[in-house]
């Protein structure tokens, strides 16, 4: 930011508005950045699997990534804002300066930007190759999911067939979906995994649940008139239950 | 043929253009709508027992609206030119005067008028006609919204509300700038006497009128269910409402491509003597990459809405899977259009607030070679990014990364726009006027925009966030938040060539708070429910999202009032503001230097350029 003086001046750093724009660099950032993260973590919802943790990680990361930039864009206006201000009709004097660039802050600017750029390409793509990995664990157990307007049908490996998701926990499970009729998106909110029910196509993601309780899938691809209402729930069971369930629907195939 | 037998009947001094206005294309248009409906509806074939649902009501439908378009354009009187061409003639002088609108008044501004003063005018009401309508839409939907059950609004109408605003809003944010300033004000701030072609101009804004009925239209037989994005295979499933859409954008991308063609021409071959391109203004830059952009995406958006009428009206199987097509080949054709139209709305809004910095804070324009190479950075990263919108859908997991790499290095260009704008503020002389706030509403509001997008872009958090409110929250920002603000900006900071008259300044600030605030309060709600896990486009969510929805109600309705603020503000200065003086802002650029009101032809001498406009600030020495 500094850079943004001329690069004659000898002493710039001792400018009154560059410590001022310095200082409140320092607090923009700090404040950006905690409000940042504060609010994406507080209201993003509760993980229930380790894709979804690392989602939240992710975002925190990036925020905190990008409250410097964002801290220097508020410092400066901030500074701007605070100077000397004209009010009225007619505009003020002309500036006392005619700086038409800065090379080094651009240079600066552009080399600092394509790093953060980087690092951010560079965090997205690990957590990326984890999440492609869990596809190909040849343990996961498998499940079928198909679309249709307006509900979500869930098929296991024993025949059984429910409405309601049902998953062991800490074992990594691989979904192969596909609609019916239109575009669904197959959303399991808690487990942060999301991927397009496709008519005539079967798609694949993977997660592991790792917490027992009762969360949420959604459909996240508008599908026509009860788009909202296509909702179910996914119940994650011990290992125990998981089974007791499983031995207990896979015979008759009713559905939960 | 109307054309025809018209033109040998008439006199030679009063010529057929001189008949035609407005209202005898609106008679045209629908007296040919009505004509070829009740032929079509006796001639054509019942639908075979294989054949999908509506597949004849299809053709009869789009024949009609297809008709009704050629009956609109001809009785305007876009036909004329072309047709003297093909009797190896063309337009008299005097034709070509009337054409101008010389000495008419009022009335050309009903016309087929080819001053680029007029156009501009024309499209100015347009723009405020479609954020009018597409405002309201919003306010239904946010009504809706307000509780979490839902049914104020039939579950239909709600999604058929949602089409629209959202289609409306995109058309009336790509055509916000470009339209009315990019065709009255970008000649004359290059020393033109007129567009390169200034029939073509009048063709590209009087498509846009004729585009409009369709959409209406298609209110009535169905609505838009689909969203603005139309998605196959349930745009194929969709009521006849969808042929409406169908049509509106067909017409709409010619227009789009016309006026492209028109502005590009323009800018490369009639800037004034000496405007070599490094004094070319910023703002020039920003109208010509957004409509040079367009120019190889709306082609696509056209051919994609034409193969969706092709699935609807003839039973083809381009989007039907079971039929050898794929949903998936829309949404590829969709978002080569979709991403780099985002950017056709959202540069000449940036372009118009750089064009303005220097001026309000008395200081030559920071960096004005990053300003060009960040605009021509994102034009041409952003015809390469269109997959972000499909990371999840399945279609080619392995594109992903090198995707997410093309989307992310877009962040080095905007952070380009970002350098040149705080850069020009730092140590300006601060004019507080409504369109220098502007410039600090467009850094907060796209600072958040941008770096909500850096989430976006990265698959892993994308898995969770996309097709969820945090990116309708997202996008808004940069369209409504960043691109708004300086389509708002640049309508304060010409209004006096516009209109003769100084907008008045106590009813600019009143708007501006009420639409940052309101804005800002409406889309922090959507982020938040976003987070939590409501996905977009539904009508009822659960009762947990319901205070964060009520929140964004309330500050859409606060957005509504400073809009309509606005919108008075608009009138009553038009009608009753301060006289202008020829250049209130004492800015440097060419639009300045001619007196209201503009003669036609703008300049008695065309002006010679020696110096770029941004000669502001004193020499140290």
């Amino acid at each position: 930011m500094s850079n943004l003086m001329s690069p004659k001046s000898p002493q710039w750093w001792k400018k009154d508005d560059v410590k001022k724009t310095f200082i409140l660099w320092i607090l923009c950032t700090a404040v950006i950045g905690y409000v940042g993260v504060e609010f994406h973590v507080r209201n993003l919802v509760n993980p229930a699997s380790e894709t979804m943790s690392s989602i939240i990680t992710l975002m925190r990361v990036f925020t905190w990534a990008a409250a410097p930039v964002a801290g220097l864009v508020s410092a400066i206006s901030i500074t701007v804002l605070t100077s000397k201000r004209h009010y009225g009709d007619n505009p003020p004097a002309e500036a006392d300066h005619e700086i038409r660039n800065s090379p080094k802050a651009a240079a600066v600017w552009i080399v600092i930007s394509g790093l953060l750029c980087l690092f951010a390409l560079v965090a997205g793509l690990i957590v990326l190759q984890q999440d492609n990995e869990a596809i190909l664990d040849s343990k996961a157990i498998q499940v079928n999911v198909t679309g249709q307007q307006w509900l979500w049908n869930f098929d296991y490996e024993n025949g059984a067939r429910s409405e309601d998701l049902y998953l062991p926990v800490d074992k990594p499970v691989v979904f192969h979906i596909t609609s019916v009729d239109v575009k669904h998106s197959f959303w399991v909110v808690q487990m942060g995994i999301k991927m397009d029910a496709n008519p005539g196509y079967t798609t694949e993601t993977a997660v592991t649940p790792n917490k027992i309780g009762v969360f949420d899938v959604r459909c996240a691809e508008l599908c026509g008139l009860l788009h909202a209402y296509m909702q179910t729930k996914v119940h994650v069971l011990s290992q125990a239950d998981y089974d007791a369930w499983l031995s207990a629907h896979g015979a008759t195939e009713a559905g939960a | 043929m109307t054309t025809l037998t018209q033109q040998k009947e008439v006199a030679p001094k009063k010529s057929i253009i001189e008949k035609l206005n407005v209202f005898t294309a609106l008679a045209l248009g629908v007296i040919s709508a009505i004509v070829v409906w009740r032929i079509s509806l006796a001639l054509l074939p019942q639908d075979s027992e294989s054949a999908r649902l509506f597949s004849r009501e299809d053709k009869i439908t789009l024949l009609s609206m297809c008709a009704w378009f050629v009956g609109f354009m001809t009785g305007i009187g876009a036909l004329v030119g072309p047709f003297r061409w093909l009797m190896g003639k063309d337009l008299s002088h005097s034709e070509n005067m009337f054409l101008a609108g010389e000495n008419m008044g009022p009335k050309r501004y009903f016309r087929y008028t080819t001053d680029h003063k007029v156009v501009g005018i024309q499209y100015l009401f347009i723009t405020i006609l479609i954020f009018f309508l597409g405002g309201g839409l919003a306010m239904l939907i946010r009504t809706n919204l307000g509780t979490p059950e839902g049914g104020w609004l039939h579950a239909q109408a709600y999604n058929s509300v949602v089409g629209t605003h959202g289609i409306l809003m995109i058309v009336g944010t790509i055509i916000m700038v470009t339209g009315p300033f990019g065709n009255f004000i970008m000649p004359i701030m290059i020393g033109a006497r007129d567009m390169a072609f200034p029939r073509l101009n009048a063709l590209s804004f009087w498509l846009i009128v004729a585009a409009a009925v369709p959409l209406i239209w298609g209110q009535f037989i169905g609505g838009i269910t689909t969203g603005w994005s139309a998605y196959n295979p349930l745009a194929g499933q969709a009521p006849l409402g969808m042929d409406g859409y169908i049509m509106y954008i067909c017409i709409f991308a010619i227009s789009t491509m016309v006026a492209g063609a028109n502005i590009t021409t323009t800018v490369v071959k009639m800037r004034a003597k000496g405007m070599t391109w490094n004094r070319t203004p910023i703002f020039i830059y920003g109208v010509v990459a957004s409509v040079a952009l367009a120019l190889p995406a709306f082609p696509v958006f056209f051919l994609s809405q034409v193969l969706s009428a092709f699935d609807r009206a003839l039973d083809t199987s381009f989007y039907n899977t079971a039929g050898g097509g794929s949903g998936w080949l829309y949404e590829n054709l969709f978002w080569i259009m979709g991403h780099p139209e985002v950017y056709v709305i959202l540069i000449p809004a940036i372009a118009a607030l750089m064009e303005m910095a220097p001026v309000f804070t008395r200081r030559p324009l920071f960096s004005f070679n990053v300003a060009v190479l960040g605009i021509a950075g994102i034009s041409g990263l952003s015809v390469l990014v269109w997959a972000h919108h499909m990371y999840i859908s399945g279609w080619a997991p392995l594109l992903n990364a090198p995707f997410m790499l093309t989307t992310e290095l877009i962040s080095i260009p905007t952070g380009m726009l970002f350098l040149v704008l705080v850069g020009t503020l730092w140590r300006g002389r601060i004019w507080m006027t409504m369109p220098l706030m502007s410039i600090m509403a467009l850094l907060w509001n796209f600072m958040i925009g941008g770096v909500t997008g850096i989430y976006l872009s990265d698959v892993p958090a994308d898995a969770f966030l996309h097709g969820s409110m945090y990116v309708t929250a997202h996008f808004h920002f940069t369209l409504m938040g960043a691109g708004l603000t300086g389509a708002i900006a640049s309508l304060v900071y010409w209004f006096p060539k516009m209109t003769g008259r100084m907008f008045d300044k106590t009813l600019s600030w009143i708007a501006f708070w009420l639409v940052q605030i309101g804005f800002n309060v409406a889309f922090i709600g959507m982020f938040l429910v976003g987070l939590a896990g409501q996905p977009r486009r539904v009508e009822s969510y659960a009762p947990t999202f319901n205070t964060a929805n009520l929140v964004t109600t309330i500050g859409a309705y606060i957005v509504m009032i400073g809009m309509l603020v606005l919108l008075h503000g608009v009138v009553s200065s038009a009608l009753n503001g301060v006289k202008a003086p020829k250049n209130p802002w004492q800015a440097k650029t060419l639009e300045w230097t001619v007196d209201y009101p503009i003669p036609l032809e703008n300049f008695d001498v065309l002006p010679t350029v020696t110096t770029d406009a941004y000669g502001y600030g004193k020499a140290k020495s």
